[in-house]
C-alpha cells in the first residue's frame, strides 16, 4: 500500500502550524505583558513591577527563539511540501506580503535586542518603555501579515484565476492587490484580537494558580499585578473577538458560502434557518444537534442563507468544521463570560483569585482559550478543503509528491513533541530561575544573561 | 547591469550579509566546542545579541529567493526535500539551545556549558547542510535538472565536494581566531587560512576553470590579508574590529556572485541553470525593487540602531568599544 503523500504533507504542515500558534500566542501575550510592565514601572514606579518584567523577559526571549524558528520551519516547509502553491505565491503578489512580514520581523528582533541587551544604558524614564512598543508593534504587525496570506488563500486577487486554471500560467498580475482582499480585514480584525487573548490568558492562568499557592506577599502582589494586566487587555480583547468573530461569519455568507454552509450544517439553502448545535448530516437531513430556530439569520441579517446542496459534494469541506466551529464558539462565550465575571467581582470589591474556584477556574479557562484559538484555525483551514487557495488550487495539485519526506517529516513530528512542552517548561522555570527578592533589587544597570 | 538583474544581485547581497553573520556564528560555535573555557568570554558577548538578528536574516534572504525566483521553487523543493527538513530540525535546536543556555540555572547534568556547545553543535551541522546545498547549486554534483532529482552519492563521490567543504570548515577555523581575537591561537591564523584558500581554490578548479577569475583572486587574497594583518599587534587592531571584518566579508562574499550567475549548476545532468530563465518578470520586478528599496533603508536604519545601542552600553561600561559585538577588543560578560 502505498503512503499518500499529499496527506502526509498536509497533516505535517497542520502539526508544525499548530504547535507555532500554541507558542506565538504566548510569545505575543508575554510582549504585550512586558510592555504594560514597563508602563507602570515607569508611571507607578515601586520594585515590584520592575521585578516582573524582569521575570517576563526572559521567557520572552526564549519564546521568541523558538518562536521564530518555528516560523522560518513553516515558511521553509511551505517552499517544501507545497512547491506549486509557493510558485503561485512567488508569482503573484502575495510574496510582496511575505516580503513585508519580514520588516516587521526585523523590527521585533532589533528592538528586542537592544531591550534586552542594552536597554539598561538608556537611562530616562519611560525609555524601556519606549523599547518595548516597537516590540509589540512588530509582532503584531507580522499576525496582521500573515493573516493577510490566509486571507489571500480564502478569497485570492491580484491574477487571472481563469488562465491559471486553464494553462497553469499567471497573468494580469497586480502586486499591491493580496495586501487588501475582501476578507482581509475581516480575518485580520478576528486574529489580532484572539491570538493575543490566548497568550494572556495563558500567563493569567498560570499567574491565578501562582497567587493562590503562594504564601509569601511581596510574591502574590507580583502575580495580583500580572493578573490585573491579563484580565484588563483580555477583556478589551474578548470583546474585539467576539465583534470581529461576528463579522467573519458575514464574510463568509459572502465570500465563501460552501464554507458557511458547512460550518452551520445548512443541507439546503432557505430563509428562517436555524442554528444547530452540534449534530450531522444523514444524506441531506440534520440528525440530532439541538436547534434554535430562527437564529442564523439574527446573526447574518440576511433572508436567504447558503446550503450544501447548492454545490457538488466533491467540493464540500470535511463537516467535522460544523463541531469545531461550535466547540471554539461555546468557548469562546465561556471565556467571555468567566473574564467579565471576573472583573465585576473584582469591581466590587471581592477577591475572586482568592478562592480555588476563580484561581483553578482561570487556569482551565486559559486551557480552554487555547483549544478554541486552536479551533477557530482548524475551522478555517479545513473549511477551505480541497481548496489550498480557494476555487484556483488544490492541495493536491500542489502539494510535494516526493517519498523522501516521509523519514525527516516524521523525525520534525517527534521533535516538536519534545519540544514544545520542554519549551514551555522551560519557560516557567526560567520565570521562577531567580528569587523575586534578587529581581526586586536587581540593579537597573546590566541583564541577568548567562554571559 | 539590467533592471533584469536587480533581483539576482539584491538577493545575492542579502545573502552575502546573512552568510557573513552565520559564518561568524559558526566560528564562535567551533571555538565553543573544541575550546569552551578559553573562548567563552570573546565568543559569547559577540554571539548572544547577534543569534536573533542572523536568524531574522536567513528569513529575509529565503523570502528574497522566493520573491526572485519563483520558478526554481518546485525544483528546489524536489532536489532537496530532506536535506531541508534536516536544516529546519538543527535551525530549531540551535535557536532553543541558545535562548535556553542564556538564562539556564544549572540543573544536574544539563548546563549552561552543555547547551552552548549544543548551539555549537547545531550551527555546525546547519552549515554541513547550507555547503551541500550551495555546493549543488553552483558546481551542479548529483543534480539532474530533467527530470529534476538529487543523488546525493554522486555529490558525496564527486571529486570537488570534499575539498569546497573542508576548504571552508579550514577558513572558518583559521579565521575564528582572528574574529575573535584569540592571540594564543595568533600563530596557527595565517597558516591555516592560506589552507584553506588553496583548497577552496583547488575545489572551485575542479568544478570548472572558468571560476578561475579575477574576483576570487582578489576574494583570496583579502581572506589571507585578514590573517596577515593579526600577525602584528600593530595591525591586528585593524582586523580585530568586527566592522571592519564583517564588512570585508560582506565584499568577499558578494564577489563571488560570477559563481551562480549568469548560469549555476555548472555541471549538472541537463544543466547548466540559466539564472534569468527562473526569475520573476513583469510587475513583479517593479514591486521586488520598490520594496527591497523600502526594506533596505528599514533595515539599515534598525541595523544603526543595533549597532549604535552596543556602542553605548560599550560606552557605559567604561571600556571603550570593547564588549560590543561590533567591535573586539578583550570582553566581560555583565
Amino acid at each position: 500500500m502505498g503512503i499518500p503523500i499529499p496527506e502526509f504533507d498536509r497533516f505535517l504542515f497542520a502539526f508544525t502550524i499548530a504547535c507555532h500558534i500554541l507558542l506565538v500566542s504566548v510569545s505575543i501575550g508575554l510582549g504585550i505583558m512586558l510592555a504594560a510592565c514597563e508602563f507602570l514601572r515607569a508611571r507607578y514606579g515601586g520594585p515590584t513591577y520592575a521585578a516582573l518584567a524582569r521575570k517576563l523577559v526572559r521567557p520572552f526571549v526564549v519564546s521568541f527563539g523558538v518562536g521564530t524558528a518555528s516560523g522560518i520551519v513553516m515558511a521553509v516547509e511551505l517552499v517544501n511540501l507545497f512547491p506549486t502553491f509557493m510558485k503561485l505565491v512567488s508569482e503573484t503578489g502575495v510574496i510582496a506580503v511575505f516580503y513585508v512580514e519580514i520588516f516587521a520581523f526585523f523590527l521585533e528582533t532589533i528592538f528586542l535586542v537592544v531591550y534586552v541587551y542594552y536597554g539598561h544604558t538608556f537611562r530616562g524614564k519611560y525609555s524601556r518603555w519606549y523599547l518595548t512598543l516597537p516590540i509589540v508593534a512588530g509582532t503584531l504587525l507580522s499576525a496582521v501579515l500573515i493573516t493577510m496570506v490566509n486571507a489571500w488563500m480564502n478569497t485570492p486577487n491580484g491574477f487571472d484565476f481563469a488562465v491559471y486554471r486553464a494553462t497553469g500560467s499567471v497573468t494580469g498580475v497586480n502586486p499591491w492587490a493580496p495586501f487588501l482582499t475582501t476578507s482581509t480585514g475581516y480575518e485580520v480584525m478576528h486574529v489580532v484580537s484572539a491570538v493575543p487573548l490566548t497568550g494572556l490568558m495563558l500567563i493569567g492562568g498560570y499567574f491565578a494558580l501562582r497567587y493562590l499557592r503562594g504564601t509569601d506577599p511581596a510574591e502574590r502582589e507580583l502575580f495580583l499585578k500580572g493578573l490585573r494586566i491579563a484580565v484588563s487587555v483580555g477583556l478589551v480583547l474578548v470583546v474585539l473577538a467576539v465583534l470581529s468573530g461576528v463579522l467573519e461569519i458575514e464574510s463568509l455568507y459572502k465570500y465563501q458560502p460552501l464554507k458557511y454552509a458547512a460550518i452551520e450544517l445548512n443541507p439546503n439553502p432557505g430563509t428562517n434557518l436555524p442554528v444547530t448545535l452540534f449534530g450531522s448530516l444523514s444524506g441531506l437531513t440534520v440528525v440530532g444537534g439541538l436547534q434554535l430556530p430562527g437564529l442564523q439569520s439574527v446573526f447574518t441579517q440576511h433572508a436567504m442563507l447558503p446550503g450544501l446542496s447548492q454545490y457538488p459534494q466533491s467540493e464540500w469541506p470535511p463537516l467535522i468544521i460544523h463541531d469545531t466551529f461550535d466547540v471554539m464558539v461555546l468557548g469562546a462565550v465561556l471565556v467571555g463570560l468567566f473574564l467579565f465575571g471576573f472583573a465585576a467581582l473584582w469591581l466590587t470589591g471581592r477577591k475572586p483569585f482568592d478562592h480555588r474556584l476563580g484561581a483553578y477556574g482561570f487556569g482551565l479557562v486559559a486551557v480552554l482559550m487555547a483549544v478554541v484559538m486552536e479551533l477557530g484555525w482548524a475551522t478555517d483551514e479545513i473549511g477551505r478543503q480541497p481548496w489550498i487557495v480557494y476555487n484556483v488550487l488544490t492541495v493536491n495539485n500542489a502539494a510535494n509528491t516526493s517519498s523522501a519526506l516521509l523519514v525527516p517529516g516524521l523525525a520534525i513530528v517527534v521533535f516538536y513533541l519534545v519540544l514544545v512542552p520542554t519549551t514551555l517548561w522551560f519557560m516557567v522555570r526560567v520565570f521562577n530561575g531567580r528569587s523575586l527578592e534578587l529581581d526586586s533589587s536587581a540593579k537597573e544597570g546590566g541583564t541577568d544573561v548567562n554571559y | 547591469m539590467s533592471i533584469t538583474d536587480w533581483p539576482f544581485y539584491i538577493n545575492f547581497a542579502i545573502f552575502s550579509v546573512f552568510l557573513t553573520l552565520f559564518i561568524s556564528e559558526l566560528m564562535g560555535g567551533i571555538l565553543l566546542l573544541l575550546f569552551y573555557d578559553a573562548s567563552k568570554k570573546k565568543v559569547l558577548p559577540y554571539i548572544v545579541p547577534i543569534w536573533e538578528v542572523t536568524g531574522t536574516f536567513a528569513a529575509f534572504w529565503v523570502v528574497t529567493a522566493d520573491f526572485a525566483y519563483p520558478a526554481l521553487i518546485p525544483a528546489v523543493a524536489a532536489l532537496f526535500p530532506a536535506a531541508i527538513i534536516v536544516f529546519l530540525i538543527f535551525l530549531v535546536v540551535r535557536n532553543s539551545s541558545i535562548s535556553f543556555a542564556e538564562y539556564i540555572i544549572t540543573r544536574r547534568w544539563v548546563n549552561e556549558k552543555r547547551l552552548y556547545q549544543a548551539y555549537g553543535v547545531a550551527t555546525l551541522l546547519i552549515a554541513l547542510v547550507v555547503l551541500l546545498v550551495l555546493s549543488s547549486i553552483v558546481g551542479g554534483a548529483g543534480v539532474n535538472l530533467s527530470p529534476i532529482a538529487f543523488n546525493f552519492g554522486a555529490w558525496l563521490t564527486d571529486p570537488a565536494t570534499l575539498p569546497y567543504l573542508v576548504g571552508v570548515v579550514i577558513i572558518a577555523v583559521g579565521l575564528a581566531p582572528v574574529f575573535y581575537d584569540l592571540e594564543a591561537f595568533r600563530r596557527l591564523t595565517l597558516p591555516l587560512t592560506v589552507v584553506g584558500v588553496l583548497v577552496e581554490i583547488g575545489a572551485l578548479a575542479m568544478i570548472s576553470r572558468t571560476f578561475l577569475a579575477w574576483p576570487l583572486v582578489l576574494a583570496s587574497l583579502l581572506t589571507v590579508a585578514a590573517a596577515a594583518l593579526y600577525q602584528s599587534r600593530r595591525t591586528a587592531p585593524i582586523v580585530t574590529n568586527k566592522v571592519v571584518l564583517g564588512v570585508l566579508s560582506v565584499v568577499i562574499v558578494f564577489s563571488l556572485n560570477y559563481l551562480v550567475y549568469p548560469t549555476a549548476f555548472v555541471h549538472a545532468d541537463h544543466g547548466p541553470l540559466t539564472v534569468n530563465s527562473v526569475t520573476t518578470t513583469g510587475p513583479m520586478v517593479g514591486a521586488f525593487d520598490a520594496l527591497s528599496v523600502a526594506g533596505g533603508i528599514i533595515v539599515g536604519g534598525l541595523m544603526l540602531l543595533y549597532m549604535v545601542a552596543a556602542y553605548r552600553k560599550d560606552s557605559s561600561a567604561g571600556g571603550g568599544a570593547a564588549s560590543s559585538p561590533a567591535t573586539s577588543a578583550p570582553v566581560k560578560g555583565p
